[in-house]
């Protein structure tokens, strides 16, 4: 349950993370047209990304007006891409992987941000909650490759409310 | 007639014995996963839009508290002597102590992986494969007390603290409140690091490994804990005779919070239930 491409939750808000991909029996249009665009998007910033690839600096990469990071911590790869805002209603968005997994992370009223690894505290930055995942982690553990919608789908209550992390 | 929950260091081998096989049954069952989808899927901050329910939110002790239910009335299901263990981590503060035993939650993790490698739920066993989750190991992870960085338990003053407040939550119901019981209790603090962890959070922390993600519920600890929370909801009802749930009304439209916590007479998804009705659970069960 990334916080995807197009501002919605990978999986559409009622993704559980967690049950083995189902194959492309399992995919929606939705999904490859997701999937189309997140490449599309991917394509885009490759350059971005690359001119990002520096040596891990704390003080640079949690600047405030920084437009995304890709550093190695505890020998994984974080990347992140700041996305641009939908609407008056947010204000930041951020694509985030550990080893070109997607990490979804959350945001806290505090402005503050939280990752479904380390859930019960949060931190300043999103790259800050993305290394507190990774130590969380620890060796040997990884995020699930592709989260698709769980049994339960449906049922989730905050549909309306998930499209994508406002500040 | 109603059943009683127990201290988990107080079980005898034979309480242990048959609550460990309902968990394993339930779990073979496929019920038990369906807990675990249920709790990642009510996952949403306080810094989104929309209907918070399970966390940073007035309903975190309700919405929980249905939730035990629901396991308590499959492992029940399976066995009718069965009811959910708590785990009083004021007392049971080392990594050894109950609940840690091989005959009821087994163990640490190892240092390489966090893998738990003793007890019913060890991954050499056979019964415990974690097929939901944000991670993909797909087996039970812990690191009691956070070896590279070590943490304490909360302890029963932090509790005490939650305890004496007089109101059960304050606008605007979120993870920002200083006031309140339900969030001193929940644990979202201000500041930085370990002292912003407090009570139910920091319990997450120090268990660690999979305790500390969104998919929870994976580690059979969870309830333990949680019933421990879910008492200090009742001993806080005790100790402020009269006080209730709030808010007792939904803000207001144009309020911030319009729309996005349930108010004590509204239907708590994905449950016809209202946190009203869950004040009170003393017919169905009392804790010893």
């Amino acid at each position: 349950m990334n916080v995807s491409i197009d501002g919605a939750p990978a999986g559409a808000g009622s993704a559980t993370p967690g049950a083995r991909p189902t194959g492309p029996a399992g995919s929606t249009r939705r999904d490859l047209a997701r999937g189309l665009r997140a490449c599309a998007l991917a394509a885009a910033l490759a350059p971005a990304l690359t001119a990002l690839r520096r040596p891990p600096s704390r003080a640079a990469a949690n600047a405030p007006h920084d437009s995304g990071f890709d550093v190695t911590h505890r020998g994984r790869r974080i990347q992140g891409v700041r996305l641009p805002a939908r609407g008056a209603a947010e204000d930041v968005r951020w694509h985030v992987t550990v080893d070109g997994r997607p990490l979804h992370l959350m945001r806290r009223a505090d402005g503050t941000w939280l990752s479904m690894v380390d859930h019960y505290c949060s931190y300043p930055t999103p790259l800050d909650a993305a290394r507190a995942a990774v130590d969380a982690l620890g060796p040997g553990r990884g995020l699930r490759a592709a989260p698709v919608p769980a049994a339960g789908e449906g049922h989730h209550p905050h549909e309306e409310g998930r499209h994508g992390v406002r500040a | 007639m109603a059943y009683v929950r127990k201290d988990a260091a107080t079980l005898t081998r034979a309480e242990k014995r048959r609550f460990v096989n309902a968990l394993l049954e339930v779990k073979r069952r496929g019920e038990y996963d369906e807990l675990v989808r249920l709790h990642i899927a009510y996952n949403s901050a306080d810094g989104e839009r929309g209907l918070r329910t399970a966390h940073m939110a007035p309903s975190f002790l309700p919405w929980h508290r249905r939730l035990l239910l629901e396991l308590e009335g499959a492992l029940r299901r399976v066995d009718s002597s069965v009811t959910l263990p708590y785990w009083d981590w004021t007392r049971d503060r080392t990594t050894t102590s109950a609940p840690w035993t091989a005959d009821l939650m087994g163990g640490n993790g190892r240092r390489s992986d966090g893998r738990v490698t003793t007890g019913p739920f060890a991954h050499r066993e056979g019964n415990w494969p974690i097929r939901v989750g944000v991670t993909d190991e797909g087996f039970l992870t812990r690191d009691l007390g956070r070896h590279r960085d070590p943490i304490g338990l909360p302890t029963k003053s932090d509790l005490d603290r939650a305890l004496k407040d007089p109101a059960y939550d304050v606008a605007p119901w979120d993870s920002t409140v200083t006031r309140g019981f339900r969030n001193k209790l929940e644990g979202w603090g201000t500041g930085r690091g370990s002292v912003s962890w407090r009570n139910h959070n920091r319990v997450h922390r120090w268990v660690g490994g999979v305790m500390l993600g969104a998919a929870a519920v994976n580690d059979p600890v969870f309830w333990l804990h949680h019933a421990f929370v879910d008492l200090q909801w009742y001993r806080w009802q005790r100790r402020h005779r009269g006080a209730a749930y709030a808010p007792a009304t939904p803000p207001r439209r144009g309020d911030d919070q319009h729309g996005r916590v349930v108010a004590r007479h509204e239907r708590l998804p994905p449950w016809d239930v209202t946190p009203g009705e869950l004040e009170d659970v003393g017919r169905i069960y009392r804790y010893a």
